[in-house]
Order: structure tokens, then sequence, then C-alpha cells
């Protein structure tokens, strides 16, 4: 499984997505069940930390956060 | 052993001081941030090296070193979506360090309600890489933030 798909698995599944955003360090997702996100999986799938707030969730990746986010928009389209 | 620079003229106050935890915690890297002067200005590149990431809001410079650089201007600067920033180089571009990467007017952002702060982080550098990391005073850009060896 790579990156993108281990984030996705950690973050509820696909259709747990409602939408994801890369910024310049994070990627700013909003999630239906803020209880489907399992934080020891983001950070096993290489995130360096997780901020939740309700529904939004911001997975912590480094720079490389463009290129997993449109990774997972190919896994969710 | 890079040295690298501020890319903006400002107040130094370490990334204990952003008001934003993936950078005050360093999440990221380790480094350290400024308040930068209340003028329109253009943020520099920290090092010399390849643009390898160029968002209008941050941007990262890779040295012949490997050291990635990440420059952030402004703290929830990405929902801008680019408003009030100008791109001055290109994704890919080779820079000497001290060029000019993002014109932008930290006075704009602070009065749009966000914090101008500049965080600038060594990505992924392991304890005790950096030394002389500025921790306050004043910077003009171009001057020395902390090296990293």
């Amino acid at each position: 499984m790579d990156k993108a798909e281990a984030i996705v698995a950690a973050l509820g599944g696909a259709d747990n997505i409602v939408e994801i955003e890369p910024c310049a360090t994070r990627l700013r997702t909003e999630v239906s069940d803020a209880g489907k996100v399992d934080e020891a999986a983001l950070k096993r799938a290489g995130a360096f930390g997780v901020m939740r707030s309700g529904t939004v969730v911001q997975v912590v990746v480094g720079p490389e956060a463009d290129t997993i986010a449109s990774d997972i928009e190919d896994i969710l389209d | 052993m890079t040295r690298v620079l501020s890319p903006v003229a400002g107040r130094v106050v370490g990334l204990a001081g952003v008001p934003d935890p993936v950078f005050a915690q360093a999440m990221v890297g380790p480094g350290t941030a400024v308040d930068p002067r209340r003028a329109p200005g253009r943020a520099i590149a920290p090092v010399s090296g390849r643009i390898v990431k160029l968002h209008p809001h941050a941007y990262v410079v890779v040295d012949a070193e490997g050291h990635g650089v990440l420059v952030h201007l402004g703290i929830d600067t990405v929902k801008l979506k680019g408003a009030g920033f100008e791109l001055l180089a290109a994704e890919g571009d080779e820079v000497a360090a001290g060029d000019p990467v993002v014109g932008w007017n930290p006075a704009e952002i602070e009065s749009g309600g966000r914090s101008p702060i500049c965080a600038v982080v060594a990505l992924d550098a392991g304890d005790g890489a950096l030394t002389d990391v500025l921790e306050s005073g004043e910077v003009g850009a171009g001057d020395e933030l902390f090296t990293w060896d």
C-alpha cells in the first residue's frame, strides 16, 4: 500500500473523506465521521503529526503534501 | 554546511513564536521564524539551490547538499489562494541565496486577519543539526538565521 492509500485508509476510507486540500506542509481534510479516523495509522503512513478539530483533520506530511493530495484525489475519483 | 538566510526583514521570534502548532512544535523540522516588517517586500531564497516547491505563500529551496529549506509566508495564508502574492520565480528554477522568490505585503496579510509571521524550517533536519539559531533580535533580508551541518 503506498502512502496515499495508507492515508485514505487511516482517514476511514474514501467514503469518509468529504474534502481534501493540500497546504505547504499538510493535508487539510474534512471527514464525515471523525470517529473513523485512526491517528496511529496516519503516523504509521508517514504523518509527522495530526491535528483534529471536529470533522476537520489536518495531517502533517511535509512539503510533499501537494503530491500526496493529488494521489489521494486519484484514489477518490 | 549551509548558511540559511532570512527571507524577510523583521523581528526574529523563533519557531515557538509561530501561532501554528505544526511550526511551533517543529513537526516538519527545526528552524526559526521572523515577524516581518509591515511593508511591501520581496521574500528571497534562504539558500542557493533549486526551488523544488513553489506555492504563492510558501516555497522550498534544496541546496547542493540536499538540505531543503521551507519558507512559509504567514499563517493560514493557503486560504488566500495566491491573492496578495506575486511569484518572482518558477518551480524548478535554480536560484542564488538572496534572489527574490515571492513579492508580498505583510501589512495586507495582517489587515486580512492573518498572522504574517514567516517560518523558516530545515526540513527533516535531525536533532543538533542546526547551530547558531537566532531566536530574537532584528534582521534584514539576507542576514544569517542559522547554519545547518
